[in-house]
């Protein structure tokens, strides 16, 4: 199978002597040049796919909508009650709307490749079969809608900050901690676009919802725009529990540290668990490390059994008309 | 030899004869497209079990968070019942966007869009019958998500006008399909920035129509939208009906005016949708683009 490929990859490298039909005589593989090659065609491929339907301004505007319409449609909702809540939680919102958007790009991106390649254009059996490693293209796939994501949620902050009043003072800003938490929370949101990319392996016609669904849901328990202070306890259980709780705390302490906690405050599941008000820095990027690692760990295991029962079951291959 | 031919229980005494329909022909067959066009979306709600986690249960969870935003700033509890009526509404616009607006785009994806062409129906007659099954569909997925949210958030509802809430909702259903009508149409000479006009109808629209607040909040916005948007006039007259104890902002016209607005939004689509789809047919032919996939 990956005779072709690798006779490719290798290139300058093949023996002289290997006459074209000797094709156990393999050239060395360079597995790792392989499959960062492969990771950054299935990148170029999933921007142009996201992105050559249109000219860059149209592509720009239709990016940045959503996660600007979804942090105004809170602002307004800020609005009406009034208060001294206005204030006290824009930028708590705003910059919880704004990461959403990157969660949203990042669980969707390798869910619909999958469905794109078996549904739409029907591609998904080759792409199983080439030389390249399954899971490589797939993240490939995804980070390029994840750039998309990322670049919305920043022009979202970027408006927040020239528009909806949000505070933003470079010198106060927690770089290290921003770039960690970035990091971190990144990885863990591939993790689980990952784990939506197998269960869409095994779905059907219904698929295509099945991220913003997941992401949906996620939305409640990670308190990107309230505290989990205001749910019942078993929730703040799997809120504390998610990568994403965690990463979106560790990025409003670092942006703005005025942020109210979302994850701590009187009455919290924290509070009765810790003794502590609100968890300090260090703990919050400690919990995203080992959250966003057994989701990772578990996410690669699900993705694993998925694809080789899709591969036992025929499903590669299997349209659903959705 | 002039021998009956029975071409497709068409009976004549040649082909040509047999295909010069008679009306109520053309009628019963227009109307088994619809029920044909229909019957996939009713049928998958008993064949796909999943949508019932997918499509209810997830979705309730995103509407909670939003009845939890008003909680954590201790907002009136008015502004719950508000945000569940938002979440229920939702249902239909998402169904008016991805399974009638962006339809004819996947039908042409998956080699079906020349084959309604080919048939012998009027082209309007699969869009009413997406339309149908379509409301069917998303009505259970609004019902149940208007049960859950109101047994599990105590919503008490205070309506004085039942007919009239069931007259504007039966008119913004027809409005918001309407305009499904005419964007699929004019969606059928699109490649895949139909796909992201998809995505820019939905959090954009959901903000403009107040969906979890009074849309007179938003002043000239919110007016233009519910002269506008059906989604923005439903939500706005079904809130002024089902919660009458309620205080609201003025700004938006009594619902009565609202329902009128909602009929000609009805009346001006489905029109437009049966002009625009002849228009953008003629145009998607010339360019040859009615069979063009993945582009």
């Amino acid at each position: 199978m990956s005779t072709v490929g690798t006779a490719g990859a290798a290139g300058a490298s093949r023996p002289s002597s290997a006459g074209p039909g000797v094709l156990a005589e393999r050239a060395p593989v360079d597995r790792r040049g392989e499959g960062v090659r492969s990771f950054w065609t299935a990148v170029r491929l999933g921007w142009q796919m996201e992105a050559n339907w249109t000219d860059p301004l149209l592509f720009f505007i239709y990016s940045v909508a959503k996660p600007v319409a979804a942090a105004l449609i809170l602002v307004v909702m800020l609005q009406v009650v009034g208060g001294d809540a206005t204030a006290r939680y824009r930028s708590f919102v705003v910059i919880g709307t704004a990461l959403w958007s990157v969660v949203l790009s990042g669980v969707a991106g390798l869910a619909w490749a999958i469905l794109d390649d078996r549904e739409r254009y029907r591609m998904l059996k080759y792409v199983y079969v080439s030389p390249s490693d399954f899971l490589v293209v797939l993240l490939g796939r995804g980070v390029a809608r994840l750039g998309v994501g990322s670049a919305g949620a920043l022009i979202t902050l970027v408006i927040g900050v020239l528009v909806l009043g949000v505070p933003f003072d470079p010198a106060r800003v927690d770089w290290p901690v921003l770039i960690v938490a970035t990091v971190l929370g990144l990885l863990s949101i591939v993790a689980l676009g990952l784990l939506m990319a197998a269960v869409c392996l095994q779905t059907r016609q219904e698929s295509w919802s099945y991220p913003d669904a997941f992401a949906g849901a996620l939305y409640l328990v990670a308190g990107a725009v309230f505290p989990l202070a205001v749910l019942p306890a078993p929730i703040q259980a799997i809120g504390l529990a998610m990568p994403l709780t965690w990463w979106i705390e560790a990025m409003r302490r670092a942006l703005d540290p005025a942020n109210p906690s979302a994850i701590g405050g009187d009455g919290s599941l924290f509070q009765s668990l810790t003794g502590q008000v609100v968890p300090g820095t260090a703990e919050v990027l400690i919990a995203l490390l080992v959250t966003g690692a057994i989701v990772t760990l578990a996410a690669a295991g699900v993705f694993r059994l998925s694809s080789r029962r899709a591969k036992e079951q025929g499903l590669l291959d299997r349209t659903t008309g959705s | 030899m002039s021998t009956r031919l029975d071409l497709v229980g068409r009976s004549g005494t040649d082909p040509r004869s047999a295909s010069a329909w008679t009306r109520r022909q053309v009628l019963m067959t227009n109307l088994r497209s619809i029920r044909g066009r229909a019957y996939p979306r009713y049928r998958g709600l008993l064949r796909e079990k999943s949508w019932v986690m997918f499509e209810i249960l997830l979705p309730f969870l995103s509407t909670a968070a939003f009845v939890f935003v008003y909680r954590a700033l201790h907002a009136p509890e008015q502004y719950v019942g508000f945000v569940v009526v938002g979440g229920a509404m939702t249902a239909f616009w998402i169904n008016v966007i991805w399974m009638m607006a962006n339809q004819l785009y996947w039908e042409k994806s998956q080699g079906n869009l020349e084959l309604y062409f080919a048939a012998p129906m009027h082209f309007m007659s699969i869009l009413f019958g997406m339309a149908l099954g379509g409301m069917v569909m998303s009505s259970t997925r609004a019902i149940a998500i208007l049960v859950i949210a109101t047994t599990i958030f105590g919503v008490t509802f205070a309506v004085e006008q039942w007919l009239l809430v069931v007259a504007v909702f039966v008119a913004t259903l027809a409005a918001l399909y309407g305009v499904g009508m005419v964007l699929a149409s004019v969606f059928l000479v699109w490649g895949r920035e139909a796909f992201h006009l998809g995505q820019f109808l939905v959090e954009p629209v959901y903000f403009v129509s107040g969906l979890n607040f009074p849309v007179a909040r938003l002043g000239l916005v919110g007016a233009l939208s519910v002269g506008l948007i059906p989604l923005a006039t439903g939500l706005d007259a079904m809130r002024q009906l089902v919660f009458t104890d309620a205080t609201f902002p003025v700004g938006t016209p009594a619902p009565l005016v609202e329902l009128g607005i909602l009929l000609v939004m009805g009346v001006v689509s489905i029109l437009a949708a049966r002009w625009m789809l002849a228009a953008m047919e003629r145009r998607a032919r010339r360019d040859g683009r009615l069979t063009v996939r993945w582009q």
